[in-house]
């Protein structure tokens, strides 16, 4: 039977219906969830490149989207420059942490880079939270009103929300770039067996550092995103442990590994979090990360390929990675 | 010669996994190495392959000193190898899985996508398959597939064909000598009999991680050191007694 | 005098590092698996001794051996449901697994006792001790030398006993540890025993001195780390003299260069032993 839904089709249906959200659902609650289900997509989808395709799984990621979100805010507290100046800066900076953090890790088991990365984020948020030159505990702020375009500072959630469907189209489309090339089967490979790819001559670790370079310049440019958003950064909502788990449970949960899977992860979690923070009040973000705690161990333990995974093995047939080939 | 392999040794520790082994291997040979368990074959083929680094020794590959390179420069220089447990990548389909292989010689996706359909039929295996259905003898083939769409000029198999049963053992020894027409030389680590007779011309044999013999393969087993370290002493004497 | 109370300090602080680290690496040695709420166990250990101390009212003794008791059977019970089947598995998933652990160990922990930080109750170890100029709190004393004790104990355990030896040959070849007649699976479990026992007690230990919140968990989570890192993953000894050397570290940092940047220094050293010497002291690679 063939489906008039083919795969062509359906992205281009969900590209229409990601347009058009904002503009159907108009009330400032619904865009509010949209801006943070496009945000939380951005950053797992990132996250998903050398996490998710290559299999390094960073737990500490957030030292990348917090140097990505201090700096546009560092450049206008100091200079009064347009935050816009601080990105490309961010994305420098995070590349080079990418690369000092992977020089000696790759070479060791997973599990070194793993720690290594808890252990940078949590070093680096400290150190923030002590230094003065970037606001210390109490962190920085934007500009309150735009003096331009350029501030990035919008009273209406509408232009936050296509910059961020711009940037997330970059990101999957940059994914679905990578996935059809030798560098995504190469990166598949050394998730699958780190050994048989070095046998059939993959460059290991040279592969493994781009791919962590790679996610490194999204995550920072989320972290750009968010702090032009909130037009506030602190060491916790920067740096923060909570900020990985996100990105980790939003790609894991969705399918980690594959193109969509962080944004099928966002689509469940980001209602999820919401939800659960109104219903329990104060109390409720605990609440909320137990649950993720628990779900995290579920998927671990059940379905480390998150819930595509889980509809491909329940429907036979669609294994087709009909982009893939 | 294309592969020349003098006074290799690997020692862990204390312990010498090998010891002053040679093997000089010319364009398209099929060496066999034999020998019991933990005789060292296993080491040796390692360092050949790059995954292990000897202690001493030098391993020369088509000219070029690949000594202290690792498995990836050695595939690249042309030294392709399989493992002895099936290593395959299990998230991916069969064409998939030899495309990575195909890529190291192709890096644009038509090339290798099309160079791996080709070692796919080639080597008689379903391209949209998964490994996981393939069973053990499937995987191996479709290591060896894989391997083969890196253009190697030596493979080392690493006993690639055990575990088969006699029908499979039959297709697997056609297949190999299809790879050898091919032009390619063949080093082939293996326990079992038939293989080595039929397809090997040369023979070394491992014991104690040394080589202690080395020839046809007629004349190798009937060699007593060789009837030794197989069978051990015991049998080596009862063999002596009942001559006279 | 000061310098010298800040040694023994910090050495005292260390042993109590070395026992929680030397199930960390335990675990590590015998599976090649980190454990990422290893530091969630110790943390648990103290509240369990806090809960004992509040229904019972027993002393140190007791609340020390229920903490280590009721982490054991938790370590046990989290191999068989969990760990056990994601060791052959992808890495995502091992990961995964003790983060994911973690997280739920320590959100519980926040909603059940609250962020605030308690101690416990004045008991038979309260009071310091003068030793030559030095006063040194009781507990932390008798804390330390109990620590070091045990991870000495442990060490003894895994390198002269018949039990130490079973678990060493699973460590070493599962396969031929099997063929031997030994089963990987129970060694497994008991090694997962004793590493949670062990943060558990270290946490009964520590608790005798220090107050804490469940946000200590992700601390020594991060120490435990540092210390096998140094010490070598997978030698108990090496965890010994690590831990020892990192509370004097962290002691001597709080002391001299101030508090907020005792755990910076300890992160730091860890990144460097990353960078330089992943190996250790004294383990294997």
């Amino acid at each position: 039977m063939k489906s008039i839904f083919s795969p062509r089709r359906r992205i281009a249906l969900l590209a229409v219906a990601l347009l058009l959200f904002p503009v159907v659902f108009s009330g400032a609650f619904a865009r509010d969830i949209g801006v943070a289900f496009l945000l939380a997509a951005i950053s797992a989808s990132a996250w998903n490149i050398v996490g998710g395709y290559a299999g390094q799984v960073s737990v500490g990621h957030s030292m990348f989207f917090g140097i990505g979100a201090y700096m546009p805010l560092l450049f206008y507290s100091l200079f009064g420059w347009s935050p816009i100046a601080g990105i490309p800066v961010g994305i420098v900076l995070s590349i080079a942490l990418a690369v000092v953090i992977g020089m000696p890790t790759f070479r060791l088991t997973g599990h070194y880079f793993s720690m290594a990365t808890i252990a940078v984020a949590e070093l680096i948020r400290i150190f923030v939270g002590t230094w003065d030159f970037v606001g210390a505990a109490v962190g920085l702020q934007g500009p309150a009103t735009a003096r331009g375009w350029w501030d990035l500072t919008f009273r209406s959630e509408l232009p936050y929300y296509y910059i961020f469907l711009a940037v997330l189209g970059i990101v999957l489309a940059t994914t679905a770039f990578i996935e059809r090339r030798r560098f995504g089967f190469y990166l598949r490979a050394i998730k699958a067996s780190e050994r048989a790819a070095r046998s059939l001559g993959v460059p290991v670790r040279r592969t493994k550092m781009q791919a962590l370079a790679l996610s490194a310049a999204f995550t920072s440019v989320a972290g750009s995103l968010y702090a032009a958003k909130t037009g506030f950064i602190d060491p916790d909502s920067g740096f923060g442990i909570l900020v990985s788990v996100q990105m980790v449970i939003v790609a894991a949960l969705g399918g980690a590994g594959m193109l969509f899977g962080p944004l099928l992860g966002a689509l469940i979690l980001i209602p999820l979090q919401i939800a659960t923070n109104t219903w329990f009040g104060g109390g409720g973000s605990g609440l909320t990360y137990i649950l993720y705690g628990g779900i995290i161990v579920v998927i671990a333990r059940f379905e480390p390929g998150g819930l595509f995974e889980l509809w491909y093995r329940v429907v036979p047939e669609r294994w087709r990675r009909a982009y893939a080939t | 010669m294309l592969l020349d392999a003098k006074n290799v040794s690997k020692a862990f520790g204390s312990f010498l996994a090998v010891s002053g082994a040679d093997l000089a291997v010319d364009e398209h040979e099929i060496i066999g190495l034999i020998g019991p368990n933990g005789a060292g074959k296993s080491t040796f083929f390692n360092c050949l392959a790059g995954e292990t680094m000897p202690t001493t020794g030098r391993i020369v590959f088509a000219g070029e000193d690949v000594t202290r390179a690792g498995p990836a420069v050695h595939a690249r220089a042309g030294i392709g190898r399989t493992f002895q447990v099936p290593i395959t990548f299990e998230d991916m389909t069969v064409l998939e899985n030899v495309m990575v292989g195909a890529f190291l010689r192709r890096p644009h996706r038509n090339d290798a996508r099309d160079h791996a359909r080709r070692i796919v039929e080639l080597t008689g295996l379903q391209p949209e398959q998964r490994p996981r259905s393939l069973g053990t003898p499937g995987r191996k083939r479709l290591e060896i597939a894989r391997v083969l769409a890196t253009d190697p000029r030596l493979l080392l198999l690493d006993e690639s064909l055990a575990g088969l049963t006699p029908t499979e053992l039959q297709a697997a020894i056609a297949l190999v000598r299809r790879i050898h027409d091919m032009g390619i030389t063949i080093v082939i680590v293996e326990h079992i009999m038939e293989v080595i007779m039929t397809l090997t011309k040369r023979v070394l044999v491992f014991n104690q991680g040394h080589v202690i013999a080395s020839g046809t393969p007629e004349s190798v087993v009937r060699q007593d050191a060789v009837i030794e370290a197989y069978l051990g002493r015991a049998h080596r004497r009862q063999q002596d007694q009942k001559s006279v | 005098m000061v310098a010298v109370q800040v040694i023994v300090g910090g050495l005292l602080l260390g042993a109590i590092y070395a026992l929680f680290s030397s199930g960390l690496t335990l675990i590590w040695g015998m599976m090649n698996f980190i454990n990422f709420a290893h530091g969630e166990f110790v943390m648990l250990g103290m509240y369990a001794a806090l809960m004992v101390v509040v229904w019972i009212g027993g002393g140190p003794a007791i609340f020390a051996i229920a903490a280590a008791v009721a982490l054991a059977a938790l370590g046990v019970a989290i191999y068989f449901s969990l760990i056990r089947h994601v060791t052959r598995g992808p890495m995502l998933a091992q990961i995964l697994s003790t983060f994911g652990l973690a997280l739920l160990l320590r959100y519980t922990a926040f909603w059940i006792f609250s962020a605030n930080f308690v101690s416990l109750p004045q008991n038979a170890m309260s009071g310091t001790v003068n030793l030559g100029g030095i006063y040194l709190p009781i507990a932390q004393l008798v804390a330390g030398l109990v620590a070091i004790t045990l991870t000495v104990a442990l060490h003894l355990l895994l390198t002269r006993t018949t039990v130490g030896s079973k678990l060493l040959a699973v460590a070493e070849d599962r396969t031929a540890a099997m063929l031997m007649g030994i089963r990987p699976d129970r060694m497994q479990a008991l090694a997962w025993g004793l590493s949670a026992g062990a943060a558990g007690i270290a946490g009964a230990l520590m608790a005798t001195s220090y107050p804490w919140s469940p946000s200590v968990g992700e601390t020594f989570g991060l120490i435990a780390f540092v210390v096998v890192a140094l010490g070598g993953f997978g030698s108990v000894l090496g965890s010994l003299y690590a831990g020892l050397i990192i509370g004097l570290i962290q002691s001597a940092s709080a002391f001299w260069l101030g508090a907020i940047y005792k755990d910076i220094v300890v992160y730091g050293l860890f990144v460097a032993l990353l960078w330089l010497r992943p190996q250790g002291l004294m383990g294997k690679t």
